[in-house]
């Protein structure tokens, strides 16, 4: 296997590098440690990335984006995510709903959503599935129609009148454009019965709720929407009414939403564990005990040996997949390697801090980082997330 | 004979403590404004309250006017007070200790009748321990197997000036810091030697500093004390090595204690919301995944009690040490190891049950992972003690003149 990067990957990955460590991880901390979760965006750095292309990164080039092939993709996220997981997924979360816009929308659509969002920095997507009661339900849906979200659509003339409610959803207080699964039929199970629709932030009878105070990730917004007789016209339709699950069943060598979001958690896991084995390497070679350095230490080595031997397989799973989606070669590997790196990042961050807090030092970063990783629980590595990507193996 | 049946008195105190706790502690410990915050202050209240129950003086000795509970008892209490706010429980648990070790142990007779009046008469009379320093690095490391090389033991200091001592220096770390009336300082005395002092709170020179709650390395460690040329009384000297604690490895497991009822709080929070919430056309728990994680919660909770509770009952009978009843081995520190790591991993699978919902910080789940990992992190750590258990085993025995070499 050849696992060369060519010189365009190389030239993304080391812009990628350059602005993670001078512009995002001096802010990484600060913004992570504001207590009111509303306040820790800042839309500078957005912009900043923006204009280098990290917004639009998997937007075809045909449509105006960079066009980058997923190997690329996963090499940026974990360059970004090196200095903060959080903003590196900020920018991914874009990627994500534009691998699905590229994927699932008409043309007309398409020039009306991808032209705004291409020309404005600040010009954030998202997408709302998750709601107070449906949760694993919309990952692995049973068949009694009553499962699932419940967010109801319903058609007037030209008009869908949507009212409800979603909560948990990535960037609801500063995306512009969202993706909404709505019960068209609430008699039908949840995959027959769903649609998606295109959602502006300004739709009239739309609004955002709570923004949710996480532990980890802080910088990343999640919030509640809500929606009362918003009214969106039928044009902004995605597929076939009742087929919003098109995208991952029908997608063919389509990678929009689940595929991509695998390897986005997989490759922004890899840039922590970077990160988590630089810092546990640099104290263990730094700090003294009695006048010699931690690393003389088995037991620091050992640790450092785990740190490592994790991370350097998760990054070979991770380049693998990205190589994988790549070549539309499809296989369960992605959801696998989400999984396993709910396992390293957890293991890899718990020990730096461990390294930190066995040298007597209370490290903000390495609790930060820790922090961020117990996200990984509930979106990569909870057991609805395991049986899913074994549902794969048997299909 | 080893005998885990609880006697009435110790099921009859952990109920009252659990009542209370239900009723009064977790209604204030689980405000969402108070899980938001960078600073969480110490339930004062219920600690009055607590106070008026007894449980501030749940080890002293019945004579010196406590409750004479042994070690298993307070180990209970703990973990029952823990189970609703693990900063109370620590400082109660502090505070009964010391008050064991001062009262009925250390203080000489006109010591203990300056100090005991207004300590049982003041129910919010705190005693605290002013031992650990920040830039002291603790752990074995290096010194594992090996002559420990040390200097003085403590950067701060106690130097005779006339007819007392002046201590100079700062700690860190201090449990109960925010509201101890009398502080218990460890501190260096020339060369190698250590002095322990009695310093009232409102002694010249002494100032608190309150740490914010998501830097603690410990639980109830609310505080630094600072000591700037603070003048203490020669009749204040406590002793030169003041053993406050038994034998290393066999002490009271009553951080551990702590830790278990951290775990209990997960793992009851995560069993209700099994029960009530609903996905896939049934209760999470009918789940087999849902199942089989909520059993392996209880199964760490479970085992690392058998080996808190075997420590504890050790404790109130180191006999059984001698009549080779138990293994010759540190069993609290064995005890230390297995839970914080179990009940860390509990407490994030417990977590894990609530989906997004276990980690926002207005949700009590996010808070016993955090809980669970001071406790991971507390001392000088797992790997310090498992190198401590490692030198138990091979009966080493680090030579008295390790001061000596280490000058050399």
């Amino acid at each position: 296997m050849d696992f060369t990067l060519s010189n365009e990957q190389r030239s993304w990955q080391m812009t990628a590098r350059k602005f993670a460590e001078e512009e995002i991880r001096p802010i990484s901390l600060e913004r992570d440690e504001i207590a009111d979760p509303r306040e820790t965006f800042d839309w500078e750095i957005i912009k900043k990335g923006s204009k280098l292309g990290f917004r639009t990164l998997a937007v075809p080039k045909e449509w105006g984006g960079h066009g980058t092939d997923f190997v690329t993709q996963a090499l940026v996220m974990a360059e970004l995510a090196k200095a903060d997981s959080a903003i590196s997924k900020t920018f991914s979360q874009c990627w994500k709903w534009s691998h699905l816009i590229a994927a699932a929308c008409s043309e007309e659509q398409k020039r009306r959503f991808l032209k705004p969002f291409l020309e404005d920095d600040t010009f954030l997507l998202g997408k709302g599935i998750s709601e107070p009661s449906a949760g694993s339900d919309n990952r692995l849906p049973p068949d009694d129609p009553k499962a699932g979200l419940k967010l109801r659509a319903e058609r007037h003339g030209d008009e869908w009148i949507l009212n409800g409610e979603k909560c948990f959803i990535a960037n609801a207080s500063v995306g512009k454009l969202f993706f909404i699964d709505a019960r068209t039929d609430p008699n039908a199970p949840l995959r027959q019965g769903t649609t998606m629709f295109l959602v502006p932030r300004d739709t009239p009878g739309f609004r955002i709720g709570k923004v949710f105070n996480k532990d980890g990730w802080r910088f990343y917004q999640n919030g509640e929407m809500i929606f009362e007789n918003a009214r969106v016209p039928h044009a902004n339709v995605v597929g076939p009414v009742n087929g919003s699950d098109m995208k991952t069943h029908q997608a063919g060598d389509r990678t929009g939403g689940d595929l991509f979001g695998d390897l986005e958690l997989a490759a922004n896991a890899l840039g922590v564990c970077d990160d988590a084995c630089g810092m546990a390497l640099a104290l263990a070679r730094t700090k003294k005990q009695g006048g010699r350095v931690l690393f003389e230490q088995q037991a620091v080595q050992l640790k450092l040996n785990r740190m490592h031997l994790l991370t350097e397989a998760l990054r070979s799973f991770v380049m693998r997949v990205a190589w994988e989606h790549d070549h539309k070669v499809h296989s369960a590997n992605a959801g696998l390697a989400m999984n396993f790196s709910t396992d390293v990042i957890q293991e890899v961050t718990e020990l730096n801090l461990d390294l930190h807090a066995d040298a007597g030092v209370f490290d903000r970063r390495a609790d930060k980082l820790v922090r961020d990783a117990i996200i990984w629980s509930h979106l990569a590595g909870d057991s609805v997330q395991r049986m899913k990507a074994t549902r794969r193996l048997a299909r | 004979m080893y005998n885990l049946h609880l006697s009435p008195e110790q099921l009859q105190i952990r109920d009252t403590v659990r009542d209370f706790v239900a009723e009064v502690i977790k209604p204030l410990a689980l405000k969402p404004e108070r899980l938001e915050a960078r600073v969480r202050p110490l339930l004062v209240e219920a600690l009055d309250q607590a106070a008026e129950m007894g449980l501030r003086t749940l080890a002293l000795s019945e004579e010196q006017g406590g409750a004479g509970a042994d070690n298993l008892t307070c180990c209970i209490v703990t973990e029952e007070f823990a189970a609703g706010d693990p900063d109370v429980a620590a400082v109660l648990a502090q505070t009964s200790t010391l008050a064991q070790a001062l009262f009925d142990r250390l203080m000489t007779a006109e010591q203990r009748a300056r100090f005991l009046p207004p300590f049982l008469a003041e129910q919010r009379y705190h005693l605290a321990l002013a031992e650990h320093e920040a830039d002291r690095h603790a752990a074995l490391g290096i010194n594992y197997h090996r002559p420990q090389a040390s200097g003085a033991p403590f950067k701060t200091t106690a130097v005779r000036a006339g007819d007392g001592w002046v201590v100079s220096g700062s700690k860190d770390g201090v449990v109960g810091a925010s509201l101890a009336t009398l502080f218990v300082v460890r501190a260096s005395v020339g060369e190698g030697g250590v002095a322990t002092l009695l310093v009232p709170r409102d002694t010249p020179g002494l100032s608190v500093t309150e740490t914010e709650t998501a830097t603690r390395t410990r639980h109830g460690a609310c505080g630094a004390v600072a000591f700037d040329d603070c003048r203490v009384p020669a009749e204040n000297f406590l002793g030169a090595e003041s053993p406050l604690a038994a034998d290393a490895g066999r002490h009271i497991p009553q951080d551990q204690a702590l830790n278990l009822g951290i775990g209990r709080a997960a793992y009851e929070a995560a069993l209700d919301y099994a029960q009530l919430r609903t996905q896939g056309g049934r209760p999470i728990i009918e789940h087999q995944a849902i199942g089989a994680k909520l059993a392996e919660i209880a199964i760490r909770l479970e085992v690392a009690r058998a080996a808190i509770w075997q420590a504890a009952w050790a404790s109130d009978h180191p006999d059984a040490f001698a009549d080779r009843s138990l293994p010759d081995l540190p069993l609290a520190t064995i005890a230390a190891v297995f839970a914080s790591e179990a009940i860390y991993r509990a407490a994030k699978d417990a977590a894990e049950c609530f989906g997004a919902m276990g980690v926002m910080r207005d949700m009590p789940l996010q808070q016993y992972v955090h809980d669970a990992l001071v406790c991971l992190h507390s001392g000088a750590g797992n790997t310090d003690a498992k190198l401590r258990i490692a030198e138990a085993l091979a009966r080493y025995r680090r030579p008295a003149s390790a001061v000596v070499l280490a000058a050399e």
